[in-house]
């Protein structure tokens, strides 16, 4: 039963990635300058943006987001910079995945300790989120369509477990391929395929308004 | 994939794409200073590991001047070298200059220590005249 789980999953899963192999393909904006950027500073001028949008999208929280893009940016220029430029994304998507997950975990175990000291209520008893930062309010791009469309994305991919999420957002939404996105998650490539295509099959049932 | 799905992974690329383009430009400005400094620190490392080879030499060189500091010091403290061997002859010479054993010196001479003091400043005097 579990083996033919795994291999309805490896087949949706090739079927997801030769479809996502062929929108590779397709033109996609700056898609060029990701392939030439040749020094590193070029590489994460392209990148930080949607760096910063990735561990927005997963942290919910700008400061950490800012905070975990600076660190990956760091890590790869101090101890990366003379690697071919080729492996450069794999490693700051890594790189980045893993200081998200640091940061999720401090989080985790600081709502534990807050929650024990008592400061999880307010002074009606009421809970509070001891972690979760308050919505920063609407900006600019949720008055447009668009915004809401990718709020509502970004709450769908929220929702993913964390390593359906990792594999959404690096082979969809970054394009990296299947070996790259493999190694930025520190796991094998039949991994990332059946991730993936458990990852696509939540977003259907979430995002049914996109159909 | 499914025409859905792949509409889907359109869709969702699409708007990641444009919310990164239409970030805040003061994130912008932070990511940008956030880039230089990383570029600058990478940097500044890269010289601090050129400059290692002339770091090491100060640690080196004081650990080299303890050592001989070291040794100056225990030169001195080496025991006396035992009777019979090499430097014997030079020994007994040494040994001529030392004050006399107490042990061995006639008693009578400490019992008559004044007159013989007496007898020292009486010739020096005589000497004199």
């Amino acid at each position: 039963m579990e083996s033919k789980h795994d291999a309805d999953d490896d087949a949706d899963g090739n079927a997801v990635n030769v479809a996502v192999g062929a929108l590779d393909t397709a033109p996609i904006e700056a898609a060029d300058e990701r392939v030439s950027a040749t020094s590193l500073n070029a590489f994460l001028a392209q990148i930080e943006h949607r760096a910063f949008r990735l561990a927005e999208m997963q942290l919910r929280q700008r400061e950490d987001a800012m905070d975990a893009v600076q660190d990956a940016m760091l890590r790869l220029a101090q101890h990366y910079r003379d690697k071919p430029p080729e492996e450069w994304a794999p490693l700051f998507w890594g790189i980045l995945r893993r200081r998200i997950v640091d940061l999720q975990r401090r989080r985790k175990v600081r709502s534990i300790v807050v929650g024990w000291l008592g400061g999880g209520q307010d002074g009606n008893g009421d809970e509070l989120p001891a972690w979760d930062p308050v919505d920063q309010g609407p900006g600019p791009l949720d008055h447009l369509r668009d915004a809401q469309a990718y709020t509502a994305m970004s709450a769908a991919v929220r929702k993913l477990p964390q390593r359906q999420r990792e594999a959404f957002m690096f082979r969809i939404l970054e394009g990296l391929d299947v070996a790259d996105t493999a190694r930025a998650m520190s796991c094998s490539q039949g991994s990332v395929k059946t991730h993936l295509s458990r990852a696509m099959q939540h977003l259907r049932d979430q995002l049914e308004d996109w159909r | 994939m499914s025409a859905p799905d792949t509409h889907l992974a359109q869709r969702a690329r699409e708007l990641y794409g444009k919310a990164a383009e239409r970030l805040d430009p003061a994130v912008g400005a932070r990511l940008q200073a956030a880039r230089l400094h990383a570029l600058a620190a990478a940097h500044a490392g890269e010289r601090r590991h050129f400059g290692s080879g002339a770091r090491w030499l100060i640690p080196s060189g004081a650990c080299a001047a303890v050592v001989l500091a070291a040794v100056t010091l225990w030169q001195p403290m080496q025991p006396p070298m035992p009777a019979g061997t090499a430097g014997t002859a030079q020994g007994s010479d040494l040994d001529n200059e030392l004050p006399p054993d107490a042990a061995q010196t006639d008693p009578v001479l400490y019992q008559n220590l004044d007159f013989y003091g007496w007898l020292a400043s009486t010739d020096q005097t005589a000497g004199r005249h």
